[in-house]
């Protein structure tokens, strides 16, 4: 009983206290109030499995902005709080999400959800309400066709330049037939439409290619066919859940091409967990990222994830994610809130990042080149371009 | 590849057992409790999951072998069950006198309800991550068949404990009186058979399976908190197949599941995995509107 009475004393207390703190705080809301940033994700439902490492890579952010006294909002320094809302994986979710955010939450700024749909979705939102927003986690030809203005896209794997540098990888490697195996999902079937004309082209003799649905749950029959095609390159265009079926059944099936790319899923930590970091080294996955001295921040960032998560950071969306904030951090330090100056800002200047100079041209990045990353003794190495490779192509020696 | 070829391929049989072992896994779990108590269990696939993550915590923390991990976890999704039984729908089902549509929508609406928060609990306590392990991995040739080893103990596992249980039923004194309850409940109960004692061991059994599965599935590929569902429509396929509550032809029903996942998928194309699956599905209940095996009971 005495202890239900001091604890509604110390609440009234509390209380009390907040409510006198408030008043003389009043005169200067602006640098003591929190800044308030939105974002939907998927924390549910079916892609609530990819989101973790880009929702992480948020959280990482507010951690390193509040500790080092806040955001700097055009020289006056703010602590940064989320509002944040599951869009169960509905990108009709997101679009009343992100509305509510900006009409209802009255957030400061936003994030970007997770996923292509989801962001080309929510694009007439920000075009109505003037809201720039930086994008992360999408990459679709459909990309360009987003009316520029409020959004841009840091990512340079776009599934028709990936068809153009990964053939041209190819020919470089010797690769002089291939297998080509596509999830059927929006991604993959884009590279899948861009890689076939392109391999032609290349001279590369494709010995299968085929299609799978997303649920498949067997891929013995596809791979026993490719393993007798006996090709010198597999390109299996997957998801992050067939990724790992893939591989297994590789290995299984003794499916020993010397060049093994797989589309999605490698970049993610999850990735060796799953099949083994002897069965990862040697494949060769999409990513443009990887802790390189020449960027500056990115050891620190690789650093950072890495002790408050324990596993490595997802070197396609965790970096994309690191990125855009980057670059919104920069532009709001130079602009205050300011929507108009925000969207001109980033619309015109060439923000540094972890992955170097980004610049955008209508919602596109024409900097960061695409780029094919290889596991090599447990580490995700840059191997191509040559420009800003870490490590060179290794062909991989079995599962 | 030429169609000799692929009925002929040992590789390709491997598969289909290994895919039908596990999806009669399942379904026996679900058979039995729709079978003895008329409950349409949608959290069943819920079950599998936390049966996979079990054997993933044991395994990344303490090290335990998914083999050893494996009755133990059986054992606490039986205990799990029975709790559930005890506690929950105990009532729900009264005496002998059981209005099967009554209990169905309500056990529909309460395991739908269940589902939905095992899902979202995992979510929170697990986060939605993908979780795998890399286990018993080794390639084992066999003749012209190249297995890995965990591959291997699904099969010896899941089929196994299938052809223990339907051993079970077929011979035992106790699975006899499953099966009673299952074909005539009301006549079983007149005959002085413990309905409740059924009722609360199939439902042990049933969770018991799911768990088990769940330890398989963690083996072989990756999971996270939202990959059961598709177990349960896989386990619904497969028992609505066998027909509902026919145990024995369940199992049957779910090799030939898994045979279409393969042989099927082989002879046309990946692509319409989900039409062969379903064509064969709405086939048989036209066809065979009780089940695969009903004109054969019906004989006996």
């Amino acid at each position: 009983m005495n202890n239900h009475g001091m604890k509604r004393r110390t609440g009234l207390g509390a209380l009390l206290a907040t409510a006198l703190a408030a008043v003389p705080g009043f005169g200067f809301a602006q640098a003591d109030k929190p800044l308030r940033i939105g974002f939907s994700m998927a924390r549910t439902g079916m892609l609530a499995n990819a989101t973790p490492s880009q929702a992480n890579t948020y959280e990482l952010w507010r951690e390193q902005v509040n500790a080092r006294g806040g955001m700097d909002v055009g020289g006056v320094k703010r602590k940064v709080e989320f509002v944040t809302y599951d869009d169960q994986s509905k990108p009709e979710q997101a679009v009343r999400i992100y509305e509510k955010l900006i009409t209802d939450d009255k957030v400061d700024l936003l994030l970007a959800p997770w996923g292509t749909p989801f962001h080309i979705s929510i694009a007439p939102v920000l075009e109505k309400y003037k809201f720039p927003m930086v994008g992360n986690t999408a990459a679709s030809v459909a990309l360009r066709q987003v009316k520029p203005g409020y959004i841009w896209f840091p990512t340079s794997a776009i599934p028709d330049r990936i068809a153009v540098e990964l053939v041209t990888m190819l020919k470089q490697n010797n690769v002089k037939t291939a297998v080509v195996i596509a999830n059927v999902l929006p991604f993959t079937k884009e590279i899948k439409n861009a890689l076939e004309p392109e391999l032609k082209k290349g001279g590369i003799d494709v010995k299968l290619s085929t299609d799978y649905p997303p649920d498949i749950k067997d891929m013995t029959s596809i791979l026993t066919q490719a393993k007798q095609a006996n090709p010198d390159a597999v390109l299996a265009l997957a998801y992050p859940g067939d990724s790992v079926l893939y591989s297994k059944q590789a290995k299984e099936l003794g499916l020993n091409s010397p060049f093994q790319f797989i589309a999605i899923g490698p970049s993610d930590a999850f990735y060796p967990k799953a099949v083994g970091p002897a069965s990862a080294d040697g494949v060769v996955t999409i990513a443009h990222w990887s802790p390189r001295p020449e960027w500056k921040g990115s050891q620190a960032f690789y650093d950072a994830y890495v002790k408050k998560f324990g596993e490595d950071p997802d070197y396609l969306n965790s970096a994309l994610a690191w990125m855009s904030l980057e670059i919104l951090e920069k532009a709001v330090a130079k602009n205050g809130l300011d929507k108009e100056k925000i969207r001109a800002t980033i619309s015109k200047d060439t923000f540094e990042t972890i992955n170097g100079p980004v610049r955008f041209e209508g919602v596109q990045n024409v900097i960061t080149p695409t780029a094919f990353v290889q596991y090599q003794k447990g580490k995700l190495q840059i191997v191509w371009p040559k420009s800003i490779a870490s490590a060179q192509y290794q062909p991989k020696k079995g599962w | 590849m030429p169609w000799v070829d692929v009925l002929l391929s040992g590789q390709l049989l491997f598969a289909a057992l290994v895919t039908g072992s596990l999806y009669a896994l399942v379904a026996l779990g679900l058979n039995l409790v729709y079978g003895t108590m008329r409950m349409l269990n949608v959290a069943h696939g819920d079950l599998v999951m936390l049966g996979a993550y079990a054997a993933y915590w044991a395994f990344t923390l303490a090290g335990i072998s998914p083999l050893v991990a494996a009755p133990v976890i059986a054992v606490i999704g039986g205990a799990v069950g029975y709790g559930l039984y005890r506690g929950l729908f105990r009532r729900l089902l009264g005496g002998a006198q059981v209005d099967a549509g009554r209990v169905e929508a309500n056990s529909l609406l309460l395991f739908f309800g269940l589902s939905i928060i095992l899902q979202n609990v995992a979510a929170l306590a697990f986060t939605p991550n993908n979780r795998a392990y890399q286990y018993l991995d080794e390639v084992v040739h066999l003749g012209n068949v190249s297995m890995t080893g965990n591959r291997i103990a699904a099969l010896a596992i899941a089929g196994g404990t299938c052809i223990g249980v339907a051993a079970f039923l077929s011979r035992s004194v106790a699975g006899l009186a499953m099966r009673a309850v299952i074909e005539r409940r009301e006549a079983a109960y007149i005959v002085g058979v413990d309905v409740d004692r059924v009722q609360w061991s199939s439902f042990a059994l049933g969770f018991g399976c799911a768990g088990l599965a769940g330890v398989l599935l963690s083996m072989l590929e990756q999971f996270s908190p939202f990959s059961g569902f598709p177990f349960t429509v896989a386990g619904f396929i497969v028992i609505i197949l066998g027909g509902l509550g026919n145990l024995l032809a369940g199992l049957a029903a779910a090799l030939l599941l898994g045979a279409i996942e393969t042989y099927g998928v082989a002879l046309t194309s990946a692509n319409l995995r989900s039409v062969l699956l379903y064509a064969v599905f709405v086939a048989a209940l036209v066809l065979f509107p009780n089940g695969l095996l009903a004109r054969l009971k019906g004989r006996r």
